[in-house]
């Protein structure tokens, strides 16, 4: 059997898993919507304030609440190794004929297309009910939003390889989820947050993430003027990931949950 | 002549200070039934993990079908089949999603899979089941779906750890049949428990372990006939009699116990030895060698079953 089998073989599995148990991908699209819809007026304000004077608020809530909400990501992530410990599935599957690098790429890639199908979703919805406008390039957005996810799902992976315990990683994920929103700019406009904010906020992947999606959105450039975002967000990606190997022991012992 | 299903030599596994294996040696040949027996913290589960590719020995090494498992793991674990000793199956999924999953990672094709995932739900009385979700399950049933997870793809060396813990009758009745049944048909199986009975049941072969090291091995009856020893057992209407004590005899309470290689011939000098006495002897019962005797005999230790 080879590789590819096998990695096919987990990845089905996941998928039934998932929609045993739709609700996580449900709430991944329906909450920003959700949240999209009373938000909207109050960004108006702030992005007329700072010059586009034509937009409508959609410019910045879609993606923001996208970002945001993208992070439920990695709790899924870290949900996703956690359950084989609570189900004491765990050595099965490390006795089983599927290596490693298997079982990591067999948990992470419905994640991943999960989450980007989420972006998509929320926004043709922006576009349609919102009348989100892109003013630059929108085909642009697709290396964004791929880049973007990659380094959300490989962040879940590395709260997953350095957290003991199912809840010490769900509470990473979250405070994760909205620190990383605040200070990123995508819970509200990056120029209304405080000056030690918005100095730090270049560390975290939210700001990267919404300075790409409000470059081509509100700048209307193209994916030229998204090199810098994409490139420090594939960074962000490649430490995860070398943080993971590093220390991801499939040996350890972990606690799921109770 | 082909290599054994097992070899395992020189196993020594350590955490921390604490030695858990110290040098275990065991050989296990296609189509036989070893007892892995010993009490908690013998270390049954770390041989277990290690020969499973869980765990890396600090030394020795350990052979399934002749492929080196620190080595080759991926290799070797193609030939095991592991029910841990802690129940592992997907709650969420069906019986029968639980069984396809593992069995299609072990490579089973389409056809092989849904065959064999119908034998080895009919062999553990899980057939009606196969639909219902595994969390839905008793938790008999939900043992039952664990052991099969180990059996469905057919491999050449099953490692049962506990398999029987937190069982109902039905289901260990059921175990234990399947586990003579994959027997039968060619696998090496190696039966961790601390139940002695079961193995006496299974008629395995038997490896004692204590403290990290194999104490004894062998088939039951060479055991018996080597380190067991009958006994009579007498309970008196009082007190026991002191002409029935000697340096071997064990009183507990009204009871006494003494050992004898020649049960018919040491009744009748007990009773003998007893005269008068005997008035007040309630029952006498011969009680034959067992592997509580056998452990006893080579650890110098009662076996604790219950505390194990």
């Amino acid at each position: 059997m080879s590789s590819l089998q096998r990695v096919g073989v987990l990845l089905r599995h996941e998928v039934r898993l998932a929609a045993r148990d739709p609700l996580p991908a449900v709430v991944l699209i329906l909450f920003p919507i959700v949240t999209m819809a009373f938000l909207e007026p109050a960004f108006k304000p702030a992005l007329v304030q700072a010059g586009h004077v034509d937009a409508s608020g959609a410019e910045q809530v879609v993606p923001g609440q996208a970002t945001m909400s993208a992070f439920f990501v990695v709790s899924l992530v870290t949900f996703g190794f956690f359950s084989e410990y609570t189900w004491a599935t765990w050595d099965r599957l490390r006795a089983s004929q599927a290596t490693s690098f298997e079982i990591v790429l067999g948990k992470a890639l419905p994640r991943l297309v999960m989450v980007v199908l989420q972006f998509c979703v929320i926004f043709a919805f922006g576009a349609l009910v919102f009348d989100l406008v892109v003013q630059g390039d929108a085909v642009a957005l697709l290396p964004l939003v791929l880049v973007f996810s990659a380094c959300l799902v490989a962040l879940g992976i590395a709260i997953t390889a350095l957290c003991p315990t199912a809840q010490q990683a769900q509470a990473c994920a979250i405070v994760g989820m909205v620190l990383f929103g605040a200070i990123g700019g995508a819970l509200v406009p990056f120029d209304v947050l405080p000056d030690w904010a918005r100095a730090i906020a270049p560390v975290t992947p939210t700001y990267w993430a919404m300075r790409g999606f409000e470059t081509v959105i509100l700048d209307g450039e193209g994916i030229g003027a998204l090199a810098l975002p994409v490139a420090v967000l594939a960074a962000m990606t490649v430490t995860c990931a070398v943080v993971a190997l590093i220390r991801l022991r499939f040996d350890d012992h972990k606690v799921g949950w109770a | 002549m082909s290599a054994p299903t097992l070899s395992v030599v020189g196993v020594h596994k350590a955490y921390g200070g604490i030695v858990a294996l110290a040098g275990v040696d065991l050989t296990v040949e296609p189509g036989t039934i070893v007892g892995l027996l010993g009490p908690n913290g013998a270390g049954k589960t770390t041989l277990v993990s290690i020969v499973a590719g869980l765990r890396r020995p600090d030394a020795g090494s350990v052979h399934v079908g002749g492929i080196d498992v620190t080595r080759e793991p991926r290799r070797a674990q193609r030939a095991i089949g592991l029910a841990p000793q802690e129940t592992g199956v997907y709650l969420p999924l069906s019986v029968r999603d639980n069984l396809s999953f593992f069995a299609g990672l072990a490579g089973l094709r389409r056809g092989a899979r849904l065959a064999r995932i119908e034998e080895t739900a009919a062999a553990l009385g899980l057939t009606a089941l196969l639909h219902r979700r595994a969390g839905e399950l008793s938790g008999g049933e939900r043992r039952r779906l664990h052991a099969a997870i180990a059996l469905v793809h057919q491999p050449a060396l099953v490692l049962l750890d506990e398999p029987t813990v937190g069982a109902d009758v039905q289901t260990r009745t059921e175990i234990l049949e399947l586990v003579r049944g994959v027997a039968a048909a060619g696998s090496a199986v190696v039966y961790s428990t601390h139940y002695l009975h079961e193995i006496e049941e299974l008629d395995a072969d038997i490896a004692f372990i204590d403290r990290g090291r194999i104490v004894a091995r062998g088939a039951l009856s060479e055991l018996l006939g080597v380190h067991g020893t009958s006994a009579l057992e007498l309970t008196f209407t009082g007190p026991v009699p002191g002409a029935v004590l000697g340096p071997d005899a064990v009183v507990l309470g009204r009871t006494v116990r003494i050992p004898t290689g020649d049960p018919a011939h040491g009744a009748a000098q007990v009773l003998t030895r007893l005269g008068d006495a005997s008035s007040t002897l309630e029952s006498i019962e011969i009680v034959r060698p067992s592997l509580e005797a056998v452990f006893l005999s080579v650890t110098g230790r009662e076996y604790a079953e219950d505390a194990a």
